[in-house]
């Protein structure tokens, strides 16, 4: 349990570097970010499996994206990944962790976008809170949100171009704002990989050339992992390494970005 | 006031202030975190349990404690092996307590309604002793201290459990954590309206807080204040009508959430947003 916690500490914790000592080893001893072997995963009440006898491996600094039909497995994919769905077959290791022995500790290093996240609009929360929360794991138990953390919140919103938005409710925002918010909760916590669920379905035209910007700079600069599941990907096509398509729950495809569009369209 | 110079009313003022502090301090985890049924499932939970203290003459708070805790554990880990929704498995709890703490006060007819029994279903602000106010008082500083230490989390798993657990938070520690303290808030409290309207007290400050604060930092704190003040203001109705203190707190606390639903500004905008 301690080991757990102290994973998850910050530069704001004094155990930060015996933590990121044992990471750093953990990810040193492969360049595999993800690696999924043979992973089937089944919803509650459901018979047939979501995903099927999944293989995949990204590598470091990879950028990939997935692509599939509706309902053809691509949210499970990430929602497994990163242990937030437990009911799997197969074997699953995100820097070199199993995540089904490991999910919070790999939790605190994967940023993730859901899908078409909208707020009620009463909801009590600023959108300087939502995008300061994605770095409550990372922080640890009993430990409080310093200036460091607070600074490193405010960039990313910067970075967006929505700190003006910090102090406003997050349920009055509109739906591409919300969108950014949740974006910039992922890049708070300075992911090591980054899983994108449809981040650009909400977002105006001028947005959707800003943020996959923004996500191929960071790739650049901070050596991130990113897979990404969009139909748009036009605005990430010069700088992903690789394209994945989903069909039924299986992986059909595993190209070069333009060979697995082309694939995908052929199929339809 | 020379209502205060009596030591029962000044219990009785008191036991309303801390009851108010702490229902409608863990009311909001309950509210937003969505495990009303199993507040309400624990409160009757609790009445079981203070009914069999009563009728085997054991402390009614040590066994009402006890019944709130066995509830609130075995309605997650039941739901989980059986594959059922907890709401489903709240609802089979509910009226199985209810049940047995009819079946303990009728199994000692010499006890019938006597003023203990009814202190357990109405409650009984007269009873409160000194004790009383220490545990809550006790219990008050320590659930303070806990959501102090644990805010962040409980900050986070509030917005959304989901997102929470995706920034690798333990949400089901969390959630248990306040499962377990509002068990201990509701049998501390049965003492001020009674086991069958307890969770009035749980959820209605918390909700009426809520219809109208876009702060989650000002809803943690305005909702025990208005828990004190229909506490306060329900004591007063009764003295003032001779009625039961529970029941009339209850009905100015529902009073109040009925006005808040009517004039909150949140509603009228998504009443605004769905017609658009």
């Amino acid at each position: 349990m301690i080991k757990r916690i102290n994973i998850c500490f910050t530069s704001s914790g004094s155990t930060f570097n015996e933590a990121s000592k044992v990471k750093d080893a953990v990810t040193a001893q492969e360049s595999a970010i993800v690696r999924i072997e043979d992973v089937s995963t089944v919803y509650e009440g459901e018979r047939r499996p979501a995903i099927r006898d999944v293989n995949l491996t990204i590598e470091r600094n990879e950028l990939v994206y997935v692509l599939g039909p509706n309902a053809s497995g691509k949210t499970t994919l990430l929602e497994t990944i990163n242990g937030l769905l437990p009911a799997y077959r197969g074997r699953i290791f995100v820097f070199g962790l199993n995540v089904r022995n490991h999910g919070r500790r790999v939790r605190c290093e994967v940023g993730y976008v859901p899908q078409d996240f909208m707020v009620e609009p009463g909801e009590p929360y600023t959108a300087f809170d939502i995008v300061m929360m994605g770095r409550y794991g990372k922080i640890g138990v009993l430990q409080r949100p310093n200036e460091a953390d607070h600074e490193r919140a405010m960039e990313v919103m910067r970075l967006l171009e929505i700190e003006d938005l910090a102090p406003r409710p997050i349920g009055k925002l509109s739906g591409g704002q919300q969108q950014k918010v949740m974006i910039a909760r992922a890049l708070a916590k300075e992911p090591k990989l980054l899983l994108l669920d449809e981040p650009f379905s909400n977002l105006d035209p001028e947005s959707r050339e800003m943020v996959p910007r923004i996500i191929n700079q960071l790739h650049e600069e901070k050596g991130m992992t990113t897979l990404i599941v969009t139909h748009d990907i036009h605005n990430m096509m010069k700088t992903c390494h690789r394209g994945v398509v989903f069909r039924d729950g299986r992986v059909v495809v595993d190209e070069t970005p333009e060979k697995a569009l082309h694939k995908l369209e052929v199929m339809r | 006031m020379i209502w205060l110079e009596l030591d029962i009313m000044r219990r009785a003022v008191l036991g309303c202030v801390l009851t108010g502090i702490l229902t409608g301090l863990m009311g909001v985890f309950v509210v937003r975190m969505r495990i009303s049924a199993i507040g309400y499932s624990m409160s009757h939970g609790a009445f079981a349990g203070a009914a069999l203290g009563v009728a085997t003459s054991m402390n009614p708070l040590v066994t009402a404690m006890l019944f709130a805790s066995i509830t609130a554990f075995l309605i997650g880990p039941i739901a989980d092996k059986a594959r059922l929704h907890a709401d489903t498995v709240t609802s089979i709890i509910f009226p199985l307590n209810m049940a047995l703490a009819f079946v303990f006060l009728t199994l000692t007819p010499e006890i019938g309604l006597t003023s203990q029994v009814a202190s357990v279903l109405w409650g009984s602000i007269i009873s409160m002793t000194n004790n009383d106010v220490v545990y809550m008082v006790t219990l008050c500083a320590a659930t303070l201290v806990i959501i102090h230490f644990v805010w962040k989390e409980l900050f986070a798993i509030m917005f959304n459990r989901k997102l929470a657990e995706a920034d690798g938070i333990n949400t089901r520690a969390f959630v248990y954590l306040v499962i377990f303290l509002s068990g201990v808030v509701i049998t501390f409290s049965i003492k001020l309206v009674g086991g069958l309207l307890i969770y009035a007290l749980l959820f209605n400050p918390a909700s009426s807080t809520l219809q109208f604060l876009e702060d989650m930092r000002k809803v943690i704190v305005v909702s025990p204040l208005l828990g004190v003040g229909t506490n306060l203001s329900g004591l007063l109705v009764s003295l003032f009508l001779d009625l039961p203190v529970g029941s009339c707190i209850v009905l100015v606390s529902t009073l109040v959430f009925a006005v808040s639903v009517l004039v909150s500004p949140k509603r009228r905008r998504k009443i605004e947003n769905e017609r658009r």
